[in-house]
């Protein structure tokens, strides 16, 4: 008897959870963010395409191991959302193909800005249309300064430890800078890079050799000027341990003045139902030094093709996602513009009234169209043994900050980064 | 079923088809991917590069010769042992509570659970929450009591991030153990107990003399089953530290997963992990011999 | 007498307390921010008790379960994706966590008897190598255990993630049920062998019943690892058909500054109760006294 209902019990499971028939033209994945926006973005596809198209998106910060197990095995998706910053990890493995000669691709590279470009291409050739992108952009409380006697932002990192002394003595905040310098893809590597650049200097020149360990290096001032703020009490040493994603509650909450934020960020710190400082949080411009003005770092989400896909068709959903739809507009772009305030790389829409008037009202456009200006060139990032070095590098940062030896730290790096090369 | 015969059926054989339907599902679940992944340990399998040459042990003599690892292994041991021995402590003590006859014991059993019971994700954000260094709960009721004077970072500087990381662990695991302990408790004869009140031993000698000694397979097997998921805790570091900070919680789990999913280097990823099963096999084995002591009494 | 009871109850009722606060704390606190807003979650010092009092997020996650992308809430905001598929992701979760369970404890069961109470050449290569599955962290067996399951085009399936949970229990149930079953003295089991019983008998009809507790202890712990298992829900399923409450879990974490930490709370505090439920209902199983009647036999 318990035989026979153990029998019925696995035979009824094997019928279920049975994976959908797969006879849709194009399957999508990425993440999360806003499924029901992009399912009914699709339906517009497939009324206007004839083709059909599903999403089927997966945690967030699970998205890249995920792919990596599903493109491992045999993946049936035909266009994914890539981060630029595995790009170059996935178009080096071929999981995906570039766009190059693709019908169409000469006008869409035309309307975008070249550091987008460069940063959506792999030796060379490039792999998608943009999903959505921006820069980092550095943020200071208004009212909080104003409170100190502080009427304009800082322009360079001393101005910096100036002002956030002068807050913290009055008593207005305890730890007035916060960064975000854990040990992830888009905190530690991403702000010392930015605020390098600050200081005019680079982590790999254009042949890309190691200058960072190099006597005076803008490197070496940034890791100092971090170390000392921390010392001095003016850096929250929470720092360490914060990744960029969760910098915004320091600035929800008042309890932090100053931060580097990705500009999206800036829509939840300046609205009043999530932020309790919405209102006074404005962004400026990176401070700078003697050697620089400012310097920031832009990032790209990407529509990319999969190997194994139907080309013709996913460049087809690719081309509808991140470029024009059947009526020549930037249609989708202009949608996460408009209702999500995500970031856009297309120039028409740079000039599109409704959508400078709806970001006007948590960030100034004009300020984050100076700041691109000032993106550096990361060519670095995209060859296939940085994530190799990266992922070192996070933790011996870490280490220098805590007080490791400088210098030590940062010739082993270059070490590795030499070896690394040489191997690939 | 037909009724066999002792004498007709070596203890061996039985055991094999008694334990059919178990290694079934083993073998062909899991036996198959260890196989390959013992072999893939023996090559330069890095998805990046399109040569994937055999290279025999050299996997993992990169990595027994890296400094890094040798860290990495001081770092799981001081984790294992620390942990280990907390919730072994406190789950034997809160066994003993739960063993006692009291109305609402069902209750508190049950409840005691939810620890466990807190999805990773969730489990994560609680800690880092908890011990946030602006709006925590830990900070505020630390400074309620007057311990601290300021509100702590806990997570950026050690030794605090290991002593949380060793407590988060803990507060997740303990109630498991505790269960386990407490069904070795509860297997314990009553008989026994009864008869050694007669003859005026009190409750502690009794807990000593006769519940202890009975419990040594339980014990045994919670020891070994604490130090094996001690040994491969991933998902606590990858979420409140990411390893840091600066290598101070890096763990064996945490550079498997940094191998194998960051640097997409699975022969390496694989060689690793080979080295800590071994090491975990080990200390199984070394358990095991040295504490169980068979099964008459 | 009397006196020593009452003794006894408050030392009980006090070290309960103390044990609540520890592992239920924490959680209460999950309870409380649950019912906040959004804000309030940043204040410092920390608040106790939700004021307003907003339900909102629960309300999004099951009134977006029954109505779809139709229900508008009060804030004008309709559920997210994530919020509507999650009460349905609890049934696959259900169903795996309870078809683990039941499989993993009679498999296991049946395997543990040998090892518990035969003498044979090859046991302790048995239970050994049964264990070698666990040594590995399962970060390591991931990617091999899914291109196996693509290739036997069983990708996407709840089959298959009851099969692997299964295999990653196992070990875990044996090693328990071995160590319950030596518990259990010896004489109980010669006796009915004298009678003429096979071991087979034995099994059924004097160990199982004696080793309840542990049987149901282990059960609960079946049901508790395959419930709040992540990675191989996360690789093996692909439509949401299959993703079960853990990976839904994941996806309210959204990466674009839109978290609401306030949601992925309320899931956190929903994902606790299936687990403990079950444990509640379970755990009258686990009591003492069974073994002075079977003595008196």
């Amino acid at each position: 008897m318990r035989k026979t209902i153990t029998i019925l019990f696995i035979a009824s499971f094997c019928f279920l959870g049975t994976a959908l028939a797969k006879d849709t033209d194009v399957e999508l994945t990425g993440w999360p963010y806003q499924v029901d926006v992009v399912r009914e973005n699709l339906g517009r596809f497939a009324s206007q395409s004839g083709l059909s198209a599903t999403f089927n998106p997966f945690p967030s910060n699970e998205y890249h191991t995920k792919m990596v197990a599903s493109f491992t095995s045999g993946t049936n998706f035909d266009v994914v959302y890539v981060r630029d910053s595995f790009l170059a990890e996935w178009a080096s493995a071929g999981w995906i193909v570039p766009i190059t000669g693709l019908p169409g691709v000469d006008d869409y590279m035309a309307d975008l800005p070249q550091g987008i470009i460069e940063q959506m291409s792999f030796e060379g050739e490039v792999y998608g249309l943009p999903y959505y992108s921006g820069n980092s952009v550095f943020v200071y409380n208004q009212r909080l300064l104003k409170k100190a006697g502080i009427n304009s932002p800082p322009k360079t990192w001393d101005e910096l430890t100036k002002q956030a002394s002068t807050l913290k003595q009055k008593g207005v905040v305890r730890y007035p800078i916060v960064i975000g310098l854990a040990a992830n893809e888009n905190s530690i590597l991403r702000n010392l890079e930015i605020i390098s650049a600050g200081f005019g200097g680079r982590f790999f020149n254009d042949k890309l050799e190691p200058v960072f360990h190099q006597k005076n290096s803008g490197v070496k001032k940034a890791l100092a000027w971090i170390a000392d703020g921390i010392s001095k009490g003016v850096i929250n040493r929470a720092s360490i341990s914060q990744g960029d994603g969760e910098i915004d509650k320091f600035l929800r909450s008042g309890t932090a003045a100053f931060t580097i934020v990705t500009d999206y960020e800036m829509k939840v710190l300046n609205d009043p139902k999530k932020s309790d400082e919405a209102g006074n949080i404005k962004n400026a411009l990176v401070p700078g030094s003697a050697d620089a003005v400012s310097g920031t770092i832009g990032y790209v989400r990407l529509y990319s093709i999969t190997s194994e896909a139907d080309k013709a068709k996913a460049w087809k959903l690719v081309q509808f996602l991140g470029g024009k739809d059947a009526t020549g507009a930037y249609y989708v772009p202009k949608r996460w513009a408009l209702e999500f305030g995500l970031g856009f790389s297309p120039a028409p829409l740079y000039k599109d009234a409704a959508v400078r008037n709806s970001i006007s009202g948590w960030i100034n456009p004009d300020i984050l169209q100076e700041q691109a200006k000032y993106g550096i060139n990361r060519a670095y990032r995209f060859v296939p043994y940085f994530s190799d070095w990266e992922a070192d590098a996070w933790s011996e940062f870490q280490e220098i900050i805590n007080g490791a030896d400088m210098d030590s730290s940062l010739d082993k790096l270059a070490k590795n980064w030499n070896e690394l090369k040489a191997e690939y | 079923m037909i009724i066999l015969k002792n004498k007709e059926i070596s203890p061996g054989k039985l055991a094999l088809i008694f334990s059919a339907p178990a290694l079934f599902v083993l073998t062909v679940t899991v036996l198959i991917p260890i196989i390959y992944a013992v072999y893939l340990s023996l090559y330069r399998y890095k998805l990046k590069r399109a040569k994937k040459p055999f290279v025999g042990l050299q996997n993992y003599e990169k990595i027994l010769t890296d400094e890094k690892f040798w860290d990495s292994l001081t770092t799981s041991l001081i984790f294992t042992v620390s942990v280990v021995g907390v919730i072994i402590t406190v789950s034997f003590f809160l066994a003993l509570l739960l063993d006692q006859d009291f109305p609402g014991r069902g209750w508190l059993r049950a409840l005691l659970l939810i620890p466990w019971a807190i999805p990773d994700v969730v489990n994560a954000l609680l800690w880092k929450w908890l011990l946030h260094p602006t709006f925590g709960v830990m900070n505020a009721l630390f400074s309620m009591g007057g311990l601290i004077d300021e509100y702590v970072a806990w997570l950026s500087s050690m030794p605090s991030a290991m002593i949380w990381v060793v407590i988060a662990y803990s507060w997740k695991n303990i109630p498991l153990a505790t269960l386990l302990i407490l069904a070795g408790l509860q297997t314990v004869s009553k008989t026994l107990h009864e008869a050694a009140m007669v003859e005026g031993a009190s409750a502690w000698q009794r807990t000593l003399n006769i519940t202890l000694p009975l419990l040594r397979p339980t014990l045994t097997v919670v020891l070994i089953f604490e130090t094996i998921f001690a040994l491969k805790v991933f998902d606590l570091i990858y979420v409140l530290t990411s390893g840091g900070p600066g290598r101070s919680t890096a763990v064996l789990g945490w550079n498997i997963y940094i191998n194998t999913f960051k640097k997409l280097d699975f022969g390496s990823g694989s060689a690793l992990a080979m080295i800590l099963g071994l090491i975990t096999l080990f200390l199984a084995i070394f358990f095991y011999s040295f504490l169980d002591r068979g099964e008459r009494q | 007498m009397k006196r020593n009871k009452l003794k006894r109850y408050i030392l009980i009722y006090l070290a309960s307390a103390v044990f609540l606060t520890v592992f239920i704390g924490p959680f209460l606190w999950l309870v409380s921010s649950s019912f906040q807003m959004e804000n309030q979650l940043f204040k410092v010092p920390p608040v106790w008790f939700p004021n307003p009092v907003s339900a909102e997020s629960y309300r999004e996650i099951f009134m977006g379960a029954i109505y779809d992308e139709s229900y508008v809430s009060v804030y004008g905001k309709s559920s997210s994706y994530q919020a509507r598929i999650y009460l349905r992701s609890f049934l696959n979760s259900l169903i795996i966590a309870l078809s683990v369970s039941f499989f993993s404890v009679l498999f296991g069961a049946y395997a543990a008897y040998p090892i518990a109470r035969m003498d044979f050449k090859g046991k302790y290569f048995l239970l050994f190598s049964i264990l070698v599955v666990r040594l590995v962290p399962a970060l390591a067996l991931a990617i091999p255990i899914v291109l196996f399951a693509k290739k036997m085009g069983m990708n996407d399936r709840l089959i298959t993630l009851i099969f692997i949970n299964m295999s990653f229990v196992l070990p875990y149930v044996i090693w328990l049920l071995q160590a319950y079953f030596k518990t259990i003295p010896s004489e109980l089991e010669d006796a009915g062998r004298i009678d003429g019983c096979s071991r087979f008998q034995v099994l059924n009809k004097i160990i199982l019943p004696l080793s309840l507790p542990g049987l149901v202890t282990t059960g609960i712990l079946a049901f508790l690892l395959s419930w709040g298992e992540f990675l191989f829900a996360l690789l093996i399923t692909e439509t949401e058909k299959s993703f079960t409450s853990t990976v839904v879990a994941a996806m309210f974490a959204t990466m674009v500054g839109d978290i609401n930490y306030v949601t992925i709370i309320a899931a956190g505090v929903l994902s606790v109760i299936p687990p403990v439920l079950f444990a509640l209902f379970f755990q009258k199983y686990i009591m003492s006294g069974l073994l002075s009647g079977a003595v008196k036999n």
